[in-house]
């Protein structure tokens, strides 16, 4: 909220300087976003009767003027469409300097002399942009100073309020802020009852008295409609940020900003016998103040007549009831609406009024009465009529008195970490709220009808430690129970994986959790999570794995020219939950994951090593041991053929642990790798986290007393063998001698026959509790190769 | 002895010493050697001569024989030696390399800034004994909001800008707005005293230049008997000082979230300037996270007793801590995960 320093300090006296008020705010809980002067002191700058208006004679849309500014007349050549004799406006004459830098010389404008300007409000810095020059209003002064006139030195306080304080969104409740902060003295503008001077009555009638539990009318009869709003409330409203528009509407806006109360005015000529505060009926339509049409729910609450809506309430008026240029009687509304009965009501029609923000946040219910005062007595003293009595109906009932709090001096002193004195305390309350008692352990306060934020004890500690000033709360260490969770060592942490693969040159991204459905439905058959309300298309569904955006990110980096990636992202994957699956939030599985990308060449570009050669799987088939190789698990890995509709079939693999199925690794299938425009083969591993990183503890085995003997053996085989297939036969076969076993090639060729490949094993053979000798060393050669031989039909190649 | 004979001996000395010094490799010394020295060499030879000398003279010759053969072999192994080292020094002269030329091999990669800055502050807060606990990103209404005093149209609602998810079951579903939630759901498990922090990503409907749809947060929460604001201001402040450090000053500001009271924003005083700059407005002041004692409801919520307990919950935006701290001026580069920007972190 905008709030123009001159109008507080109306309201409050105080010695404190517009940047010391800005401070006590900001620290006190009202953020101070900056304060902005006005234009200051303008020189040359007076307040002109325009006398006379031509067309000029070579420029359609320019007109000449003689205006009168006191001591002399000008000639202006003036561009504004609203200009008009008589209008008294704003002169810059020849030397004066504008806010925005102009400077005013004499000049000619198309051939003809003008010695001046007449100024728009957006070139006196009163508001971002105009559409015609400022009209000063009957009350100017012909020669005044329109800097003295417009109070040109105010500052705009900008204040970014929480949503519990409500009761700040006014001149008056900022100033009953500063009073209490500053301890300074509080003018409320005075308000009497104004007598009625015609005796007609609006008849209301509270449909839901829960939902509006006060609601005041009054009809002013015969108002001025050539009135015309003075300057100095146009002026505020301004600053405030709010358009002047007409002279009844400018009057609410302005109650509104003064006091906090919204307000509406009706054309009462408009309206069908009466006012009725009712649910809407589902269906109902209203055309609003903003030319759009609402069609309504039951759980919207409207201000109707006897036949149809006439506003949506605490919201926004409808145009069938709107005040306009030939209103001659109007109704004027100042009403309670609840919390509860405005909350989202405004959103949910796509609106936000400066009256359903304050409604949302809570307006004062003693309020109206005052408002209508203050309201009736502006229309009067500028539209003139007749107004009629104050018609109220109220519920008390719904406006039950709000609850005593208690406030205990050492749960104060407890809470906040600090000793406290109980008169300062006791003083402190004493300027917050209407009522203190005291009790023995410290007191009963009553809270004023404004502050709804008030409820609980803790709301009152709060107070209390704002006034006195957070800064005055000491720093203290807490004893801490030890509580640390490091994780079980049976598990390797996601740190670790993370180490290990920067480690091996792996850079981690970062990807958005939501993913378009073209690209979820590319890497999975599975049916996502749905976002309700996605921001876009392309991120409206929840990711079933991390590829899609590790891809994604790959892509982008491809096409600003990196040919070589190697990508990885640690993060959950989300899931609709199986029937009966336990979870954290019944329905969705979260699954952490890990998923690693290569693409081009093997290693960085750099001299004397086959760099240059494209990574291919088992490059990345070993960033996936390394991994898998944290968890100390001795068993192998089973790496199985497998089926995925976005990978290569021929280069894929499931990997199991354990029996368990723990994820994938393989090359990305072709068509993707053309559709996501990858110049070079791209490979991809995925693993499920929450299986794939349970470890063995370390369990020593003693170190071995005796020498191994290590023998390298060549066999040809089909081509068509699986690896692991021959290596499960060698671990068989030689059992617990076994201590390690390697291929160290593999060979198609000259030399091998077609159809067939050698395979070359180098094995670590070892016996714990003896040396082995040579000849035991052979034997066990020959009964493993003819193991090999029955097997897979394997020979030793010569 | 006869002259002769002795002087033939200084001969066959002097020529073989000569030889050996003019020898040039390895194997011309080795020739040398059995030349002279060998079964049949020349000086081995001349002691077949002892035979024929007169009796008194042979001691004397056989010492003066083998003190020549000794005077050779001594030649032969230092001029070996000397060879040897002329060798290896020209082998060394010929085995230099270019060592400015970059190793083979490959460099380390690197983790994202913002989990670089996530480990940071995790090994901050576990060193001063608080735990690290998670919960699901896929909340329900129940633990993001009604648990933390954020009822069912609360305006502070309108300030979460919440995603929602289609589910088929009942109930509300949607991805949190916040951390928070991990406090609710983890009192609700575990009585006091409890110190905590829960980081993760959180999702909020609202994307421009200073918001993404998603980002990342740490929420803190601290409970037991006696846990008081003073406290909240203690670990803060600590954590503060070790993550940027700097010995900077905090200050506590009273803010308003529904599920802490009395609540604070946290400032510290700029890290970047003495008297004002850009990145500080020109206060001094950075905002950097929001916080306060947690509120009686939601004690009430999660069945702790909050007249015996009291405790402290803060959440502070990772993203805007790892802007400070590495002077990263663009939100949205976090999740472009561009190499330019991501090699930048190490």
């Amino acid at each position: 909220m905008i709030i123009s320093e001159h109008w507080l300090r109306e309201w409050v006296t105080t010695e404190l300087s517009t940047q010391e008020i800005a401070d006590r705010l900001t620290l006190a809980g009202l953020e101070v976003d900056g304060v902005s002067p006005l234009a200051g002191e303008i020189e040359h700058l007076l307040v002109g009767h325009v006398l006379e208006v031509s067309k000029h004679p070579d420029a359609d849309r320019l007109n000449l003027t003689k205006v009168d500014i006191g001591s002399e007349q000008l000639d202006i050549v003036c561009g504004a469409s609203n200009v008009a004799e008589g209008l008294k406006v704003a002169v810059a004459t020849v030397g004066a300097e504008l806010p925005n830098g102009m400077q005013i010389k004499r000049a000619k404008v198309r051939g003809i002399e003008s010695n001046g300007m007449l100024c728009s409000a957006a070139e006196l810095g009163l508001e971002d942009h105009s559409d015609g020059i400022l009209e000063l209003g009957g009350e100017a002064e012909i020669g005044q100073r329109v800097d003295q006139l417009l109070a040109l030195d105010d500052n705009l306080i900008d204040i970014d309020l929480t949503p519990n304080r409500g009761d700040c969104l006014s001149v008056q409740g900022v100033a009953r802020e500063l009073k209490i902060l500053a301890d300074a003295e509080l003018h409320p503008v005075a308000t009497s009852p104004v007598p009625a001077s015609n005796q007609e009555q609006i008849d209301i009638e509270l449909q839901d008295s829960s939902a509006c539990p006060r609601y005041i009318g009054r009809i002013i009869k015969g108002i001025d409609s050539n009135a015309a709003t003075p300057i100095w409330l146009a002026e505020r409203l301004r600053r405030c940020g709010v358009r002047p528009i007409s002279p009844v509407v400018d009057i609410t806006n302005y109650v509104m900003l003064e006091l906090g109360q919204p307000m509406h005015a009706f054309d009462y000529r408009k309206l069908d016998s009466k006012i009725v505060v009712r649910p809407a009926k589902a269906g109902e339509k209203i055309k609003l103040l903003d030319e759009s049409t609402a069609t309504l729910d039951e759980q919207t609450l409207v201000i109707a007549d006897a036949s149809s809506p006439i506003a949506i309430a605490g919201v926004m008026g409808g145009l069938d009831s709107a005040i306009g240029d030939s209103t001659h009687d109007i109704v004027l509304e100042a009403a309670h609406f609840t919390r509860k009965s405005a909350a989202g009501c405004a959103r949910r029609y796509g609106l936000h009024t400066e009256s359903s923000h304050r409604f949302e946040r809570g307006v004062d219910p003693e309020l109206p009465s005052i408002a209508m005062e203050r309201a009736t007595q502006l229309v009067l003293q500028i539209c003139g009529g007749d107004a009629g009595p104050n018609c109220e109906q109220v519920n008390d009932s719904a406006l039950v008195d709000r609850a005593d709090v208690e406030i205990r001096l050492a749960r104060l002193e407890q809470l906040l970490g600090m000793p406290l004195r109980r008169s300062e305390v006791s003083h402190i309350l004493q300027r917050i709220v209407d009522q203190v008692q005291d009790t023995t352990t410290g007191w009963r306060v009553t809270p004023p009808s404004y502050r709804f934020d008030i409820e609980y004890e803790a709301d009152l500690v709060e107070e209390v430690a704002r006034v006195k000033g957070y800064d005055a709360i000491p720093t203290a260490i807490p004893r801490l129970a030890p509580r640390s969770i490091t994780g079980s060592e049976a598990t390797v942490s996601q740190r670790s994986v993370r180490q290990a693969l920067v480690a091996r040159d792996f850079r981690e991204v970062i990807t958005y959790s939501f993913i378009d459905p073209a690209n979820q439905a590319d890497m999975s058959d599975e049916k996502p999570v749905i976002l309700e309300n996605p921001l876009a298309e392309n991120m409206s569904v929840m990711r079933t794995s991390l590829l899609p955006g590790v891809l994604q990110a790959a892509q982008f980096n491809h096409n600003r020219q990196q040919g070589r990636l190697r990508l990885f992202e640690l993060g959950a994957s989300y899931h609709r939950a199986k029937k009966d699956q336990i979870s954290d939030n019944p329905g969705f599985v979260e699954k952490q994951r890990l998923a690693v990308l290569v693409t081009g060449s093997r290693h960085q570009g750099q001299w004397g090593v086959d760099g240059a050669r494209a990574a291919d799987f088992y490059d990345l088939k070993a960033d996936l041991e390394a991994v898998l190789s944290l968890t100390g698990i001795k068993e192998p890995f089973i790496f199985n053929e497998f089926e995925h509709i976005s990978m290569h079939p021929g280069q894929l693999s499931s990997v199991t642990k354990n029996g368990d199925e723990i994820g994938f690794i393989g090359r990305l299938h072709p068509r993707l790798e053309q559709q996501y425009g990858f110049s070079s083969e791209v490979f991809v591993f995925e693993l499920d986290l929450s299986k794939a990183l349970a470890a063995q503890l370390p369990a020593f085995q003693g170190v071995p007393k005796f020498p191994s003997i290590r023998r390298d053996l060549s066999v040809v085989v089909s081509a068509e063998l699986a690896a692991a297939e021959l290596l499960s036969t060698v671990r068989d076969g030689l059992g617990e001698k076994l201590k390690d076993v390697a291929i160290f090639d593999v060979y198609q060729g000259k030399g091998v026959e077609q159809g067939h490949k050698s395979v070359s094993l180098s094995l670590t053979l070892q016996d714990k509790e003896r040396t082995l000798t040579d000849e035991y060393a052979e034997a066990l050669l020959a009964s493993l190769l003819n193991a090999m031989h029955n097997n897979h039909g394997a020979r030793l190649r010569t | 002895m006869s002259t002769s004979l002795e002087e033939s001996l200084n001969a066959i000395s002097q020529r073989a010493m000569q030889a050996i010094a003019e020898s040039d490799t390895p194997a011309a010394l080795e020739m040398l050697r059995v030349q002279y020295l060998g079964k049949k060499g020349e000086l081995t030879s001349q002691l077949k001569q002892i035979g024929g000398l007169p009796a008194e003279e042979r001691p004397k010759f056989g010492d003066l024989v083998n003190q020549i053969k000794q005077q050779v072999a001594a030649a032969i192994g230092g001029k070996k030696t000397e060879l040897e080292l002329a060798e290896m020094a020209a082998r060394i002269a010929a085995e230099k390399i270019d060592v400015t030329l970059s190793g083979r091999g490959d460099l380390t990669g690197g983790m994202h800034p913002v989990s670089r800055t996530l480990q940071r502050i995790e090994d901050i807060f576990v060193a001063m004994g608080f735990g690290v606990a998670t919960g699901p990103e896929i909340e329900d209404d129940f633990h993001n909001f009604e648990a933390l005093n954020i009822p069912p149209e609360h305006p502070a609602r309108a300030m979460h800008d919440t995603f929602y998810v289609e589910s088929e079951g009942e109930g509300v579903n949607l991805l949190r707005t916040h951390t928070s939630p991990v406090q609710a759901r983890f009192m609700l498990n575990q009585q006091p005293p409890i110190n905590i922090i829960a980081p993760g990503r959180v999702y909020r409907c609202d994307s421009d230049v200073t918001h993404t749809p998603m980002f990342h947060q740490v929420e803190g929460l601290m409970v037991d008997e006696g846990i008081s604001f003073a406290d909240l201001k203690g670990i803060l402040t600590q954590f503060l000082r070790q993550f940027f450090e700097a010995d900077l000053e905090i200050r506590l500001r009273p803010s308003y979230f529904p599920f802490t009271e009395p609540s604070a924003e946290v400032d510290i005083s700029c890290v970047f300037c003495d008297s004002g700059c850009r990145i500080c407005k020109h206060t001094g002041w950075i905002e950097i996270l929001g916080s306060g004692m947690v509120h009686p409801e939601v004690f009430k919520h999660v069945g702790i007793d909050s007249e015996r307990y009291t405790g402290f919950a803060f959440g502070v935006g990772v993203e805007r801590l790892t802007m400070l701290r590495y002077g990263v001026d663009d939100l949205r580069l976090f999740f472009d995960n561009d190499l330019n920007f991501l090699e930048q972190f190490k």
